[in-house]
């Protein structure tokens, strides 16, 4: 039985794992999209999250599955209760890297590919991507450390697209008619911002994983301690 | 050190009841054999005594001679220890050596007389009913004229034999004792002696474990043993040399794998890693140590290659497949995969091999787009040209105002297309002789360079109220060829000037730094893309096509720059963030 369990266990593991890579993957290629303002590689993206959403499907139902036949406990209860959780965070990310892939679609239609980005995405996509992948490694390694930092990082990423918001509030007043290329250049940023977010809901599902404390909406007392 | 004691007690024990059972055995059958021979003795005694007391009282048979009878035995008494008495068919008593007749009873009851009145000689071995002691007896039917008259009874006690041989077996016992101390020595020094080759080897098969396939046994003096010792010794020198041979073709493996540009991964079937080599280590930025034994899912954070790893396990035939990993910039690769079976042909994982063709790829991208924007190039310059030229020959020449501006357009033309073509053969010569090695070098002064530079871009600047600086350092000499890193930094200020707009600043400097001489040329123009930071230095490469064409410029400069910085052993750099302006650098090489 428990033989059976530790297979299925990692077959979990594998799905979920390529779930991640997939998920990655796509995010790099929209943000690459924004940076190379390449409408081929957008669409790409907002085909392929078909994918994305059949592979969520697999491990929800390999999570149940497990669930129902084994009735696992302790350390394999928390990794499927976690595994759960977090492919719902992969499965919410995809859909961002598919929402940024569209703004960046649109933006390619109204102007070729050649406009000028007046804020600085680079830095906080190489942040948001910098925590969605710590946060896999962190369920990779089992590293606790990591799995912290990435929820550390999380300001960082917020504190960007605060800046890029009151960017954008300066831009939209000196040039009112491009105001529809703005929002969507704003919304970008604050897509990537939800990423980050969901990066750190996996980094702590990772720590519920590992030390089976819930460290959701518990950062004020971390910090404060 | 315990084992080789276990060995000892099973023996030595073994060895002693063995001495303790023969000795034994030995002495009950000596003492059993004596006791036979005395009692043979004794009844041949008894029977030779039995007859002659017949021969004696045969003559006086008869109840009435009993007291005369009794008399005649109480006399014989004194010269026998045995007890003889004459016994009536009816019973009783006639006449007794150690007895009166009339206390004994009546003894037809018992066994031998029983026996001896039905006619034979009988023997018995019995304690005595009237003498309570162990006597052997011996009874003899008196015949009195063809008929039975009596029995003679002889009887003799066991005791003087039973002290015999008491005393004898005392003897045996303490005989036996010795013999069985004696031997017990003995054995212990001989079941020692069979155990000492014995913990040798075990000695030495432990050296041989723990990998001293140097060490020899000696060979002990018994036959087994020696036989024994000495497969052990081929043993370890064929498990020597077997090692060695694995241990050379592990290295060797070994060698061709991390020798080996491909990244090579071995996987087994449940998709985990088993082997990885240097290449794909750096490929996938993973070490092996930590990667061993994971998933591929683990291990490699790529969907394409993990597909590509179970395409590999679930086909019998190798696959191939062209995968591309995605980072900065992207990296495309040519997988091979194959399965690896074990020797009785089942598949227990599979090998993939990875060949990184992102230069590959790339220079055929440069070579595809030179191809293109070479012919573009041209073409534009030539179609202009034609167009006017045809306009002017269907008539516009006889306008004098039109044929003016129309010449002035195909003279522009035609110098750009001139330049061009010069930009194109300084390439080619800058590319020929730097291939050759006649590029002369001399060591110079950058403030020169700085010079000439100012003196031919000085007045561009001025038409585009662009403000010139520059900062020569203090006296930075480096190896150069004057005038091509003249030709460079122009080129570079030029371009720097023509993406500025008015009232911007273009500095450009000379720093020397530790590794090397840097000339830098900053402006505060537009600034470039990320994206075409890695291609600006391609031929004909074009930021934004419409605006280049419009500033002027052969889409050669900044080749050109290249190839010159690559002339002197030198590289260069551009640093830029859109907005805030770009800023080149050509690194030379310290003298």
């Amino acid at each position: 039985m428990a033989v059976r369990l530790q297979r299925d266990i990692d077959k979990l593991n594998r799905s979920v794992l390529s779930l991640g890579a997939l998920v990655e993957e796509r995010f790099r290629m929209a943000v690459k999209a924004i940076e190379c303002r390449n409408e081929e590689l957008a669409r790409q993206v907002v085909e392929g999250d078909i994918e994305i959403d059949h592979a969520e499907v697999d491990v929800e139902e390999e999570c149940l599955k497990i669930l129902a036949l084994h009735q696992p406990v302790a350390d394999h209860l928390r990794y499927i209760v976690a595994v759960l959780k977090l492919n719902n965070d992969l499965e919410r990310i995809g859909d961002l890297a598919v929402n940024i892939a569209q703004r960046v679609a649109d933006l390619v239609c109204n102007h070729g590919d050649f406009f000028q980005i007046p804020f600085d995405y680079h830095t906080m996509a190489q942040s948001a991507h910098e925590m969605l992948r710590n946060s896999l490694d962190a369920m990779v390694n089992r590293d606790l450390d990591l799995a912290y930092q990435v929820c550390a990082q999380d300001d960082d990423v917020d504190f960007m697209k605060n800046q890029i918001q009151a960017l954008f509030a300066k831009e939209i007043r000196k040039n009112p008619d491009e105001a529809e290329d703005l929002t969507n250049l704003f919304l970008i940023s604050r897509h990537l911002e939800r990423i980050a977010d969901h990066a750190t809901n996996i980094a702590e599902d990772v720590i519920y994983m590992i030390t089976g404390e819930i460290h959701r909406h518990r950062r004020f007392e971390y910090e404060s301690s | 050190m315990r084992r080789r004691r276990k060995l000892l007690w099973q023996l030595y024990p073994s060895y002693l009841i063995i001495v303790v059972l023969s000795v034994t055995a030995l002495g009950w059958y000596a003492s059993r054999v004596l006791r036979e021979l005395d009692h043979e003795r004794s009844v041949a005694k008894l029977t030779t005594e039995a007859f002659l007391i017949e021969k004696l009282v045969h003559g006086l048979w008869s109840v009435d001679k009993g007291p005369e009878l009794d008399y005649l035995l109480k006399e014989i008494r004194s010269k026998t220890s045995d007890r003889i008495t004459l016994i009536l068919p009816s019973g009783k008593v006639l006449a007794d050596t150690h007895f009166d007749t009339d206390r004994l009873g009546q003894h037809a009851g018992r066994p031998e007389v029983k026996k001896a009145l039905g006619g034979e000689i009988s023997v018995a071995k019995r304690p005595s009913f009237s003498l309570s002691r162990e006597m052997t007896y011996l009874a003899v039917p008196v015949n009195v004229d063809n008929r039975l008259a009596g029995v003679i009874r002889v009887a003799m006690p066991e005791s003087a034999l039973t002290g015999l041989l008491s005393k004898l077996q005392g003897e045996l016992l303490l005989a036996g004792v010795i013999i069985v101390m004696l031997s017990a020595a003995v054995s212990l020094y001989v079941a020692q002696r069979i155990n000492r080759p014995l913990a040798q080897m075990r000695i030495g098969a432990a050296k041989f474990a723990a990998g001293d396939l140097q060490h020899r046994l000696e060979l002990p003096n018994s036959e087994e043993f020696e036989a024994l010792a000495a497969a052990m010794n081929e043993m370890a020198a064929q498990l020597d040399s077997r090692i060695r041979k694995i241990t050379r073709q592990r290295n060797e493996l070994e060698a061709v794998l991390s020798g080996m540009v491909e990244a090579v991964l071995v996987v087994d079937n449940n998709q985990r890693v088993s082997r990885i080599n240097q290449a794909a280590e750096q490929l996938f930025q993973i070490s092996e140590i930590r990667v061993k034994d994971r998933t591929v899912q683990e291990a490699v954070r790529n969907t394409e290659f993990q597909r590509f790893v179970r395409r590999t396990l679930s086909s019998s035939e190798p696959v191939e497949g062209d995968l591309r990993l995605l980072g900065d910039p992207d990296q495309f690769l040519q997988a091979h995969g194959a399965l690896l079976k074990d020797s009785q042909g089942a598949a227990v994982g599979a090998v993939v091999v990875l060949n990184d063709v992102t230069r590959m790829k790339t220079l055929e991208n440069i070579r595809r787009d030179f191809v293109a924007n070479v012919s573009h190039e041209l073409k534009t310059p030539i179609t202009t040209i034609k167009g006017f030229l045809e306009t002017l020959k269907d008539g516009a020449a006889k306008d004098p105002e039109s044929a003016e501006r129309f010449l002035d357009i195909i003279i522009r033309h035609a110098n750009r297309l001139n330049s061009i073509i010069e930009d194109l053969l300084s390439l080619s010569r800058i590319e020929r002789y730097a291939e050759r090695g006649e590029i002369a070098l001399e060591t110079h002064a950058i403030e020169e360079v700085f010079d000439a530079v100012k003196r031919t871009c000085l007045k561009k600047a001025r038409h585009k109220e662009i403000q010139l600086e520059f900062d020569a350092g203090d006296q930075i000499y480096a190896r150069m060829n004057p005038t091509l890193l003249e030709q460079a930094v122009e080129n570079l200020v030029d371009n720097a000037i023509k993406y500025s707009e008015t009232g911007k600043m273009v500095r450009v400097r000379a720093v020397k730094g530790p590794n090397d001489i840097m000339i830098t040329v900053e402006d505060q123009g537009s600034g470039i893309a990320r994206e075409h930071l890695t291609r600006i230095f391609e031929r004909f490469y074009r930021v934004d096509k419409a605006r280049s064409r419009k500033v002027g410029g052969t889409g050669l400069g900044l080749a050109i720059v290249k190839h010159i910085a690559t002339a002197h052993n030198g590289r260069v750099t551009v640093e830029s963030s859109p907005g805030d302006g770009s800023t080149f650098s050509i690194h030379l090489p310290i003298e």
